[in-house]
Protein backbone atom coordinates (compact mmCIF):
# COMPACT_ATOMS: atom_id res chain seq x y z
CA UNK A 1 0.00 0.00 0.00
CA UNK A 2 1.19 3.53 -0.60
CA UNK A 3 0.54 7.15 -1.30
CA UNK A 4 -1.52 7.20 -4.45
CA UNK A 5 -2.50 9.97 -6.78
CA UNK A 6 -5.87 9.95 -8.45
CA UNK A 7 -7.81 12.58 -10.32
CA UNK A 8 -10.35 12.97 -7.59
CA UNK A 9 -11.67 16.39 -8.42
CA UNK A 10 -13.42 15.55 -11.64
CA UNK A 11 -16.39 17.76 -12.41
CA UNK A 12 -19.43 16.24 -10.80
CA UNK A 13 -21.48 15.01 -13.67
CA UNK A 14 -23.30 11.91 -12.60
CA UNK A 15 -25.19 12.81 -9.48
CA UNK A 16 -24.90 16.57 -9.30
CA UNK A 17 -27.04 17.22 -12.34
CA UNK A 18 -29.71 14.68 -11.60
CA UNK A 19 -31.73 17.67 -10.46
CA UNK A 20 -32.03 20.89 -12.35
CA UNK A 21 -30.64 23.89 -10.47
CA UNK A 22 -33.32 26.40 -11.41
CA UNK A 23 -35.08 28.14 -8.53
CA UNK A 24 -38.25 26.04 -8.52
CA UNK A 25 -36.31 22.76 -8.62
CA UNK A 26 -34.00 23.88 -5.83
CA UNK A 27 -36.95 24.91 -3.69
CA UNK A 28 -38.46 21.46 -4.28
CA UNK A 29 -35.11 19.93 -3.31
CA UNK A 30 -35.43 21.53 0.13
CA UNK A 31 -37.92 18.72 0.83
CA UNK A 32 -35.60 15.93 -0.37
CA UNK A 33 -35.22 13.09 2.11
CA UNK A 34 -31.44 13.27 1.85
CA UNK A 35 -29.90 16.06 4.00
CA UNK A 36 -26.95 16.33 1.62
CA UNK A 37 -29.33 17.24 -1.22
CA UNK A 38 -31.14 19.70 1.04
CA UNK A 39 -27.87 21.36 2.06
CA UNK A 40 -26.79 21.78 -1.55
CA UNK A 41 -30.20 23.13 -2.53
CA UNK A 42 -30.08 25.68 0.29
CA UNK A 43 -26.55 26.64 -0.72
CA UNK A 44 -27.36 26.96 -4.42
CA UNK A 45 -30.41 29.10 -3.69
CA UNK A 46 -27.95 31.90 -2.92
CA UNK A 47 -28.07 32.57 -6.66
CA UNK A 48 -31.82 33.24 -6.55
CA UNK A 49 -32.59 36.46 -4.68
CA UNK A 50 -36.30 35.67 -4.70
CA UNK A 51 -35.76 32.41 -2.85
CA UNK A 52 -35.60 33.87 0.65
CA UNK A 53 -39.33 33.26 1.20
CA UNK A 54 -38.94 29.55 0.45
CA UNK A 55 -35.92 29.29 2.74
CA UNK A 56 -37.72 31.15 5.51
CA UNK A 57 -40.66 28.78 5.14
CA UNK A 58 -38.44 25.71 5.28
CA UNK A 59 -36.30 26.88 8.21
CA UNK A 60 -38.66 26.11 11.14
CA UNK A 61 -39.61 22.74 9.63
CA UNK A 62 -36.04 21.59 9.06
CA UNK A 63 -34.96 19.12 11.72
CA UNK A 64 -31.38 18.56 10.62
CA UNK A 65 -29.07 21.11 12.26
CA UNK A 66 -26.57 20.94 9.38
CA UNK A 67 -29.25 21.87 6.84
CA UNK A 68 -30.54 24.65 9.10
CA UNK A 69 -27.00 25.99 9.32
CA UNK A 70 -26.75 26.23 5.52
CA UNK A 71 -30.22 27.80 5.22
CA UNK A 72 -29.21 30.40 7.81
CA UNK A 73 -25.94 31.13 6.04
CA UNK A 74 -27.80 31.62 2.76
CA UNK A 75 -30.39 33.86 4.41
CA UNK A 76 -27.59 35.85 6.03
CA UNK A 77 -25.91 36.31 2.66
CA UNK A 78 -29.21 37.44 1.14
CA UNK A 79 -30.01 39.75 4.05
CA UNK A 80 -33.18 41.05 2.40
CA UNK A 81 -36.35 42.11 4.23
CA UNK A 82 -37.99 38.70 3.83
CA UNK A 83 -34.91 36.95 5.21
CA UNK A 84 -34.70 39.29 8.20
CA UNK A 85 -38.44 38.97 8.88
CA UNK A 86 -38.06 35.19 8.77
CA UNK A 87 -35.26 35.35 11.32
CA UNK A 88 -37.40 37.56 13.54
CA UNK A 89 -40.16 34.94 13.40
CA UNK A 90 -37.67 32.36 14.66
CA UNK A 91 -37.22 34.45 17.81
CA UNK A 92 -40.79 33.50 18.70
CA UNK A 93 -40.17 29.79 18.14
CA UNK A 94 -40.37 27.26 20.96
CA UNK A 95 -37.38 25.52 19.42
CA UNK A 96 -34.43 26.75 21.48
CA UNK A 97 -31.79 25.67 18.96
CA UNK A 98 -33.55 27.46 16.12
CA UNK A 99 -33.98 30.58 18.23
CA UNK A 100 -30.31 30.69 19.15
CA UNK A 101 -29.29 30.06 15.56
CA UNK A 102 -31.49 32.96 14.42
CA UNK A 103 -29.94 35.24 17.06
CA UNK A 104 -26.46 34.30 15.82
CA UNK A 105 -27.49 34.94 12.21
CA UNK A 106 -28.99 38.33 13.04
CA UNK A 107 -25.75 39.39 14.74
CA UNK A 108 -24.15 39.14 11.29
CA UNK A 109 -26.59 41.62 9.79
CA UNK A 110 -26.07 44.95 11.58
CA UNK A 111 -27.26 47.17 8.76
CA UNK A 112 -30.30 45.04 7.98
CA UNK A 113 -31.31 44.51 11.61
CA UNK A 114 -30.77 48.14 12.69
CA UNK A 115 -33.99 49.50 11.13
CA UNK A 116 -36.12 46.97 13.01
CA UNK A 117 -34.22 46.96 16.29
CA UNK A 118 -36.38 49.58 18.04
CA UNK A 119 -39.44 47.53 17.10
CA UNK A 120 -37.90 44.37 18.52
CA UNK A 121 -36.91 46.12 21.72
CA UNK A 122 -40.51 47.32 22.08
CA UNK A 123 -42.07 43.94 21.27
CA UNK A 124 -45.01 42.88 23.44
CA UNK A 125 -43.15 39.71 24.43
CA UNK A 126 -40.43 40.20 27.08
CA UNK A 127 -38.71 37.07 25.72
CA UNK A 128 -38.38 38.64 22.28
CA UNK A 129 -37.04 41.83 23.90
CA UNK A 130 -34.43 39.75 25.76
CA UNK A 131 -33.44 38.02 22.52
CA UNK A 132 -33.14 41.42 20.87
CA UNK A 133 -30.71 42.45 23.60
CA UNK A 134 -28.85 39.17 22.99
CA UNK A 135 -28.48 40.16 19.33
CA UNK A 136 -26.96 43.47 20.42
CA UNK A 137 -24.28 41.55 22.29
CA UNK A 138 -22.10 41.37 19.19
CA UNK A 139 -23.91 43.48 16.66
CA UNK A 140 -21.37 45.76 15.07
CA UNK A 141 -23.47 48.91 15.03
CA UNK A 142 -22.78 52.36 16.50
CA UNK A 143 -26.28 52.62 18.02
CA UNK A 144 -25.90 49.59 20.31
CA UNK A 145 -25.23 51.63 23.43
CA UNK A 146 -28.12 54.05 22.83
CA UNK A 147 -30.51 51.14 22.27
CA UNK A 148 -29.40 49.57 25.54
CA UNK A 149 -29.80 52.85 27.39
CA UNK A 150 -33.28 53.13 26.00
CA UNK A 151 -34.06 49.65 27.33
CA UNK A 152 -32.95 50.40 30.87
CA UNK A 153 -34.73 53.76 30.78
CA UNK A 154 -38.08 52.44 29.63
CA UNK A 155 -38.52 48.69 29.68
CA UNK A 156 -41.08 47.68 32.35
CA UNK A 157 -39.69 44.16 32.73
CA UNK A 158 -36.92 43.48 35.22
CA UNK A 159 -35.35 40.58 33.29
CA UNK A 160 -35.08 42.61 30.12
CA UNK A 161 -33.39 45.44 32.01
CA UNK A 162 -31.07 42.99 33.75
CA UNK A 163 -29.92 41.55 30.41
CA UNK A 164 -29.32 45.04 29.06
CA UNK A 165 -27.36 46.08 32.15
CA UNK A 166 -25.05 43.08 31.83
CA UNK A 167 -24.24 44.13 28.29
CA UNK A 168 -23.89 47.81 29.14
CA UNK A 169 -21.15 46.80 31.55
CA UNK A 170 -19.22 45.63 28.51
CA UNK A 171 -20.06 48.22 25.88
CA UNK A 172 -21.25 51.23 27.87
CA UNK A 173 -19.54 54.61 28.06
CA UNK A 174 -19.99 57.67 30.26
CA UNK A 175 -23.33 58.20 28.53
CA UNK A 176 -24.69 55.15 30.37
CA UNK A 177 -23.74 56.30 33.89
CA UNK A 178 -26.82 58.43 34.63
CA UNK A 179 -29.29 55.92 33.14
CA UNK A 180 -27.72 53.18 35.27
CA UNK A 181 -28.22 55.33 38.38
CA UNK A 182 -31.85 55.90 37.40
CA UNK A 183 -32.33 52.18 36.94
CA UNK A 184 -30.93 51.54 40.40
CA UNK A 185 -33.44 54.01 41.80
CA UNK A 186 -36.28 52.44 39.79
CA UNK A 187 -35.47 48.97 41.13
CA UNK A 188 -34.24 49.96 44.58
CA UNK A 189 -35.58 46.72 46.10
CA UNK A 190 -34.09 44.37 43.52
CA UNK A 191 -30.72 43.06 44.71
CA UNK A 192 -29.70 41.67 41.30
CA UNK A 193 -30.25 45.00 39.55
CA UNK A 194 -28.30 46.77 42.31
CA UNK A 195 -25.45 44.31 41.93
CA UNK A 196 -25.40 44.29 38.09
CA UNK A 197 -25.76 48.07 37.79
CA UNK A 198 -22.96 48.65 40.33
CA UNK A 199 -20.77 46.25 38.40
CA UNK A 200 -21.51 48.07 35.14
CA UNK A 201 -20.92 51.46 36.76
CA UNK A 202 -17.57 50.30 38.12
CA UNK A 203 -16.48 48.87 34.80
CA UNK A 204 -17.44 51.99 32.88
CA UNK A 205 -15.77 54.25 35.46
CA UNK A 206 -12.57 52.15 35.26
CA UNK A 207 -12.49 52.77 31.50
CA UNK B 1 6.03 55.51 -14.17
CA UNK B 2 2.44 56.75 -13.89
CA UNK B 3 1.00 58.33 -10.82
CA UNK B 4 -1.82 55.92 -10.05
CA UNK B 5 -3.70 56.45 -6.84
CA UNK B 6 -6.44 54.48 -5.14
CA UNK B 7 -9.02 56.64 -3.39
CA UNK B 8 -10.97 55.60 -0.32
CA UNK B 9 -14.16 54.94 -2.37
CA UNK B 10 -12.05 52.91 -4.86
CA UNK B 11 -10.65 50.86 -1.99
CA UNK B 12 -14.13 50.26 -0.57
CA UNK B 13 -15.49 49.28 -3.98
CA UNK B 14 -12.64 46.87 -4.60
CA UNK B 15 -12.83 45.43 -1.09
CA UNK B 16 -16.51 44.62 -1.52
CA UNK B 17 -15.99 43.08 -4.96
CA UNK B 18 -13.02 40.98 -3.91
CA UNK B 19 -14.88 39.76 -0.85
CA UNK B 20 -17.82 38.60 -2.96
CA UNK B 21 -15.52 36.78 -5.35
CA UNK B 22 -13.17 35.13 -2.87
CA UNK B 23 -14.59 35.44 0.66
CA UNK B 24 -11.39 37.23 1.66
CA UNK B 25 -12.01 40.39 3.66
CA UNK B 26 -9.42 43.15 3.82
CA UNK B 27 -9.59 45.28 6.94
CA UNK B 28 -8.88 49.02 6.58
CA UNK B 29 -5.48 48.30 8.17
CA UNK B 30 -4.56 46.34 5.02
CA UNK B 31 -5.02 49.42 2.85
CA UNK B 32 -1.33 49.80 2.02
CA UNK B 33 -1.00 46.09 1.15
CA UNK B 34 -4.03 46.23 -1.16
CA UNK B 35 -3.21 49.59 -2.77
CA UNK B 36 0.34 48.51 -3.59
CA UNK B 37 -0.85 45.41 -5.44
CA UNK B 38 -3.69 47.19 -7.21
CA UNK B 39 -1.36 49.90 -8.48
CA UNK B 40 1.07 47.23 -9.67
CA UNK B 41 -1.63 45.52 -11.74
CA UNK B 42 -3.09 48.82 -13.05
CA UNK B 43 0.34 49.71 -14.37
CA UNK B 44 1.18 46.27 -15.73
CA UNK B 45 -2.11 46.07 -17.61
CA UNK B 46 -1.79 49.66 -18.90
CA UNK B 47 -5.22 50.41 -17.51
CA UNK B 48 -4.25 53.98 -16.56
CA UNK B 49 -6.86 54.43 -13.86
CA UNK B 50 -8.50 52.37 -11.16
CA UNK B 51 -11.83 52.83 -12.89
CA UNK B 52 -10.58 51.28 -16.16
CA UNK B 53 -8.86 48.48 -14.30
CA UNK B 54 -11.89 47.72 -12.17
CA UNK B 55 -14.07 47.49 -15.27
CA UNK B 56 -11.64 45.00 -16.77
CA UNK B 57 -11.58 43.04 -13.52
CA UNK B 58 -15.34 42.81 -13.31
CA UNK B 59 -16.26 42.13 -16.88
CA UNK B 60 -13.35 40.21 -18.40
CA UNK B 61 -14.91 36.97 -19.61
CA UNK B 62 -11.83 34.80 -19.02
CA UNK B 63 -11.37 35.97 -15.42
CA UNK B 64 -7.64 35.97 -16.11
CA UNK B 65 -6.94 39.35 -14.52
CA UNK B 66 -8.93 38.45 -11.42
CA UNK B 67 -6.76 35.36 -11.08
CA UNK B 68 -3.54 37.43 -11.45
CA UNK B 69 -4.74 39.79 -8.77
CA UNK B 70 -5.87 36.98 -6.48
CA UNK B 71 -2.42 35.46 -6.76
CA UNK B 72 -0.94 38.74 -5.59
CA UNK B 73 -3.41 39.30 -2.78
CA UNK B 74 -3.05 35.92 -1.09
CA UNK B 75 -0.37 35.34 1.51
CA UNK B 76 1.73 32.22 1.08
CA UNK B 77 3.93 32.00 4.11
CA UNK B 78 4.69 28.48 5.31
CA UNK B 79 7.45 25.90 5.85
CA UNK B 80 7.92 22.15 6.25
CA UNK B 81 6.70 20.64 9.54
CA UNK B 82 4.98 23.87 10.58
CA UNK B 83 2.75 23.04 13.59
CA UNK B 84 4.19 19.54 13.57
CA UNK B 85 2.08 18.46 16.55
CA UNK B 86 -0.89 18.15 14.18
CA UNK B 87 0.99 15.72 11.96
CA UNK B 88 1.82 13.74 15.09
CA UNK B 89 -1.88 13.81 15.91
CA UNK B 90 -2.64 12.57 12.41
CA UNK B 91 -0.44 9.48 12.68
CA UNK B 92 -0.91 8.72 16.38
CA UNK B 93 -4.60 9.46 16.90
CA UNK B 94 -6.63 10.44 13.85
CA UNK B 95 -5.62 7.75 11.38
CA UNK B 96 -5.72 4.92 13.94
CA UNK B 97 -9.29 5.98 14.76
CA UNK B 98 -10.26 6.13 11.10
CA UNK B 99 -8.82 2.73 10.20
CA UNK B 100 -10.39 1.15 13.27
CA UNK B 101 -13.79 2.09 11.83
CA UNK B 102 -13.09 1.30 8.21
CA UNK B 103 -15.12 -1.49 6.69
CA UNK B 104 -13.68 -1.29 3.17
CA UNK B 105 -10.24 -1.09 1.62
CA UNK B 106 -10.83 2.16 -0.24
CA UNK B 107 -8.05 4.74 0.06
CA UNK B 108 -8.02 7.17 2.96
CA UNK B 109 -8.48 10.65 1.54
CA UNK B 110 -6.80 13.81 2.84
CA UNK B 111 -7.57 17.31 1.56
CA UNK B 112 -5.17 20.16 2.24
CA UNK B 113 -6.65 23.60 1.69
CA UNK B 114 -4.82 25.88 1.11
CA UNK B 115 -1.90 24.09 -0.45
CA UNK B 116 0.20 27.23 -0.65
CA UNK B 117 3.64 26.35 -2.07
CA UNK B 118 3.26 22.70 -1.09
CA UNK B 119 5.16 22.48 2.19
CA UNK B 120 2.10 21.26 4.10
CA UNK B 121 0.85 18.49 1.79
CA UNK B 122 4.41 17.28 1.25
CA UNK B 123 4.99 17.35 5.01
CA UNK B 124 1.94 15.14 5.43
CA UNK B 125 3.14 12.71 2.75
CA UNK B 126 6.56 12.59 4.29
CA UNK B 127 5.17 12.14 7.79
CA UNK B 128 3.01 9.24 6.70
CA UNK B 129 5.92 7.49 5.02
CA UNK B 130 8.22 7.98 7.97
CA UNK B 131 6.01 7.77 11.03
CA UNK B 132 2.85 5.81 10.22
CA UNK B 133 3.13 2.05 10.01
CA UNK B 134 -0.39 1.89 8.62
CA UNK B 135 1.03 3.06 5.31
CA UNK B 136 1.90 -0.61 4.73
CA UNK B 137 -1.77 -1.57 4.91
CA UNK B 138 -3.64 1.39 3.48
CA UNK B 139 -3.61 3.53 0.38
CA UNK B 140 -3.68 7.28 0.98
CA UNK B 141 -4.70 10.04 -1.42
CA UNK B 142 -3.55 13.58 -0.74
CA UNK B 143 -5.23 16.38 -2.65
CA UNK B 144 -3.93 19.90 -2.08
CA UNK B 145 -5.84 22.92 -3.36
CA UNK B 146 -5.31 26.65 -3.54
CA UNK B 147 -6.96 29.67 -5.14
CA UNK B 148 -3.56 30.92 -6.39
CA UNK B 149 -2.48 29.25 -9.66
CA UNK B 150 1.04 30.62 -9.48
CA UNK B 151 1.65 29.14 -6.06
CA UNK B 152 0.24 25.80 -7.26
CA UNK B 153 2.79 25.73 -10.08
CA UNK B 154 5.46 26.39 -7.48
CA UNK B 155 4.09 23.57 -5.32
CA UNK B 156 4.14 21.12 -8.23
CA UNK B 157 7.74 22.08 -9.01
CA UNK B 158 8.77 21.28 -5.43
CA UNK B 159 11.82 23.50 -5.17
CA UNK B 160 12.37 25.03 -1.72
CA UNK B 161 14.59 27.56 0.01
CA UNK B 162 16.77 26.73 2.99
CA UNK B 163 14.30 28.64 5.16
CA UNK B 164 11.42 26.41 4.03
CA UNK B 165 13.16 23.21 5.03
CA UNK B 166 14.97 24.38 8.15
CA UNK B 167 12.61 22.52 10.54
CA UNK B 168 13.19 19.20 8.78
CA UNK B 169 15.52 16.70 10.45
CA UNK B 170 18.75 16.46 8.48
CA UNK B 171 18.14 12.77 7.84
CA UNK B 172 14.80 13.46 6.13
CA UNK B 173 16.24 16.35 4.18
CA UNK B 174 18.88 14.07 2.75
CA UNK B 175 16.44 11.26 2.12
CA UNK B 176 13.73 13.21 0.30
CA UNK B 177 15.50 16.25 -1.19
CA UNK B 178 18.31 16.92 -3.54
CA UNK B 179 20.35 20.03 -2.99
CA UNK B 180 20.85 22.15 -6.08
CA UNK B 181 22.16 25.62 -6.75
CA UNK B 182 18.57 26.93 -6.68
CA UNK B 183 17.59 25.31 -3.39
CA UNK B 184 16.24 21.97 -2.22
CA UNK B 185 14.42 19.89 -4.81
CA UNK B 186 11.87 17.46 -3.39
CA UNK B 187 12.09 13.92 -4.79
CA UNK B 188 9.77 12.73 -7.54
CA UNK B 189 8.20 10.07 -5.32
CA UNK B 190 6.76 12.79 -3.08
CA UNK B 191 5.91 15.10 -5.97
CA UNK B 192 3.96 12.29 -7.55
CA UNK B 193 2.15 11.54 -4.30
CA UNK B 194 0.21 14.80 -4.12
CA UNK B 195 -2.48 16.00 -6.51
CA UNK B 196 -2.58 19.81 -6.73
CA UNK B 197 -5.79 21.50 -7.84
CA UNK B 198 -7.08 25.04 -8.14
CA UNK B 199 -10.05 25.72 -5.88
CA UNK B 200 -11.78 28.88 -4.73
CA UNK B 201 -13.39 27.91 -1.45
CA UNK B 202 -16.01 30.63 -1.90
CA UNK B 203 -17.06 29.23 -5.27
CA UNK B 204 -19.64 26.44 -5.07
CA UNK B 205 -18.88 25.16 -8.56
CA UNK B 206 -15.26 24.62 -7.48
CA UNK B 207 -15.93 22.75 -4.26
CA UNK B 208 -18.89 20.61 -5.28
CA UNK B 209 -16.71 17.78 -6.56
CA UNK B 210 -14.71 17.57 -3.32
CA UNK B 211 -16.25 14.90 -1.14
CA UNK B 212 -15.61 11.74 0.87
CA UNK B 213 -12.56 13.08 2.65
CA UNK B 214 -11.43 11.42 5.86
CA UNK B 215 -9.22 14.29 6.95
CA UNK B 216 -9.11 17.97 6.01
CA UNK B 217 -6.27 20.33 6.85
CA UNK B 218 -7.36 23.95 6.67
CA UNK B 219 -4.78 25.82 8.64
CA UNK B 220 -4.43 29.59 8.84
CA UNK B 221 -6.88 30.30 6.05
CA UNK B 222 -10.12 31.06 7.86
CA UNK B 223 -8.41 33.92 9.72
CA UNK B 224 -8.55 35.87 6.44
CA UNK B 225 -12.32 35.38 6.12
CA UNK B 226 -15.11 37.34 7.75
CA UNK B 227 -17.67 35.59 9.99
CA UNK B 228 -20.18 34.71 7.28
CA UNK B 229 -17.56 33.37 4.84
CA UNK B 230 -15.95 31.40 7.65
CA UNK B 231 -19.26 29.78 8.44
CA UNK B 232 -19.89 29.02 4.78
CA UNK B 233 -16.41 27.46 4.53
CA UNK B 234 -17.08 25.27 7.57
CA UNK B 235 -20.30 24.09 5.91
CA UNK B 236 -18.48 23.40 2.64
CA UNK B 237 -15.94 21.25 4.48
CA UNK B 238 -18.79 19.48 6.25
CA UNK B 239 -20.13 18.34 2.87
CA UNK B 240 -16.66 17.42 1.68
CA UNK B 241 -16.05 15.08 4.63
CA UNK B 242 -17.20 11.60 5.43
CA UNK B 243 -19.15 11.14 8.66
CA UNK B 244 -16.52 10.73 11.38
CA UNK B 245 -13.96 12.66 9.32
CA UNK B 246 -11.60 15.13 10.97
CA UNK B 247 -10.67 18.73 10.28
CA UNK B 248 -7.49 20.36 11.57
CA UNK B 249 -7.29 24.15 11.83
CA UNK B 250 -4.39 26.47 12.62
CA UNK B 251 -3.30 26.88 16.26
CA UNK B 252 -5.04 30.23 16.64
CA UNK B 253 -8.29 29.09 15.03
CA UNK B 254 -11.27 27.41 16.65
CA UNK B 255 -14.11 25.68 14.85
CA UNK B 256 -16.29 26.09 17.94
CA UNK B 257 -16.37 29.83 17.30
CA UNK B 258 -17.36 29.28 13.68
CA UNK B 259 -19.86 26.42 13.61
CA UNK B 260 -21.56 24.08 16.04
CA UNK B 261 -21.76 21.26 13.50
CA UNK B 262 -18.49 19.67 14.52
CA UNK B 263 -17.50 17.83 17.68
CA UNK B 264 -14.39 18.93 19.52
CA UNK B 265 -11.91 16.04 19.83
CA UNK B 266 -9.11 16.47 22.34
CA UNK B 267 -6.28 14.11 21.49
CA UNK B 268 -3.01 14.06 23.43
CA UNK B 269 -1.23 15.81 20.57
CA UNK B 270 -3.81 18.37 19.45
CA UNK B 271 -7.40 19.56 19.51
CA UNK B 272 -9.15 18.81 16.23
CA UNK B 273 -12.76 18.78 15.04
CA UNK B 274 -14.86 15.86 13.89
CA UNK B 275 -17.95 15.60 11.71
CA UNK B 276 -20.27 13.48 13.84
CA UNK B 277 -20.37 9.81 12.91
CA UNK B 278 -24.12 9.53 12.98
CA UNK B 279 -24.82 12.21 10.37
CA UNK B 280 -24.81 12.28 6.59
Amino acid sequence: MALIKTKTAQPVAADERKQSRDCASLVAELENANPIARRWAARDLTDWPTASAALVKRLPQEEDASVRAVILTTLTSMGDEVAVAGLVDCLRSENVALRNEAIEAMKQLPDEVAPIMRGLLADASPDVRIFAVNILESLRHPAVESWLIDVIDHDPQLNVCATAVDLLGEVGSAAALAPLQHLKARYADEPYIQFAADLALNRISED
Amino acid sequence: MTDTTISQPDFEKFREFFYRKTGIQFEPSKRYFVDKRLVERIELTDSGTFRNYFTKLRFEASGEELQHLTNLMTVNETYFFREEYQFQCLVKSILPDIVSRKTDKRPIRIWVMPSSSGEEPYSIALYLLEYWTGINDWDIEIIASDIDTKILAQARAGLYSARSVQQLPELLLRKYFERSTNGHQICDDLRNAVEFTRVNLAERADTRAYRDFDVVFCRNLLIYFDDVSRKAAAETFYDAMKPGGYICLGHSESMSRVSSLYKVRKFPEAIVYQKPLEVR
